[in-house]
């Protein structure tokens, strides 16, 4: 037989839910976006030192995107500026 | 002509005996070469990340200047054979000078003022934590990401 759509499923979602059935919780609003998106500027540059650092490890290694919040296009002038930084000993090419 | 940003990574020692000379020489070089200079600036001694040619310290010159597109390689190669540059970077402007240095400075308006609102925040999230105090505080010291600690590393080195 088959069921339609509007037909509760026998022991389904129904009863599951009113079990568990929790206060909402309501998760904390959090703006999900990078430093770069958040204040509009659409270049980084590679001589500010103090911003690339952020966007480096300890080591020296490049943040990935998600750790970095930062946008593709963010992500991809972030990795210019920090190889220009890189070659100009601004920053290090291996951490100490 | 088109524009270009030049940095010279200079000789520390060189620069240190007699500091006009060298930004002399690196400027006949770029006139010489048929350069307009724009701006020229001198970025203090500071520590290079890793040792250039057995230096450790270095003085950086940044020069925004327009160049006859073929005068390009012919000036790198010249920087090349130059002692007291250790180091240059040549890169073409995709805009005028005067437009890039104008987007440039609201570039750093930008990041300096987003650098206090931070400070603050950080100074209110700990201050907070203290009066939370006995709590455990496992999560007080907050994401590294957003604590800016880069930025205070920085100008202690720089010290």
């Amino acid at each position: 037989m088959r069921r339609t759509r509007s037909e509760p499923r026998e022991g389904g979602n129904a009863t599951k839910h009113a079990k568990n059935k929790k206060p909402p919780r309501f998760k904390r609003f959090r703006d999900r976006r990078g430093r770069f998106e958040r204040l509009g500027i659409v270049m980084i540059d590679w001589k500010d030192v103090p911003t690339l650092q952020r966007l480096c490890t300890g080591q020296g290694k490049l943040l990935s995107r998600k750790r970095a919040f930062n946008s593709a296009r963010s992500q991809r002038l972030a990795k210019l500026a920090v190889k220009r930084a890189r070659f100009m000993a601004l920053l290090p090419y291996v951490g100490s | 002509m088109y524009p270009y940003e030049g940095m010279f990574l200079l000789d520390p020692v060189a620069h240190a005996a007699s500091p006009e000379t060298v930004e002399k020489a690196v400027q006949g070089l770029l006139e010489k070469h048929g350069a307009k200079i724009h701006r020229l600036e001198r970025w203090d001694e500071r520590k290079l990340a890793y040792s250039i040619k057995g230096h450790k310290r270095g003085v950086y010159l940044l020069a925004y200047f327009d160049l006859p597109g073929d005068k390009v390689s012919p000036l790198r190669q010249e920087c090349r054979i130059t002692e007291v540059i250790l180091r240059q970077l040549l890169l073409r402007l995709e805009e005028e000078v005067p437009a890039y240095l104008e987007r440039l400075a609201k570039y750093y308006d930008k990041i300096k003022e987003d650098a206090e609102l931070r400070r603050n925040d950080r100074d209110r999230s700990s201050r907070r934590d203290r009066e939370e105090g006995d709590d455990g505080g496992g999560h007080s010291s907050g994401d590294s990401l957003d604590s800016g600690d880069g930025m205070d590393r920085e100008e202690d080195r720089d010290r």
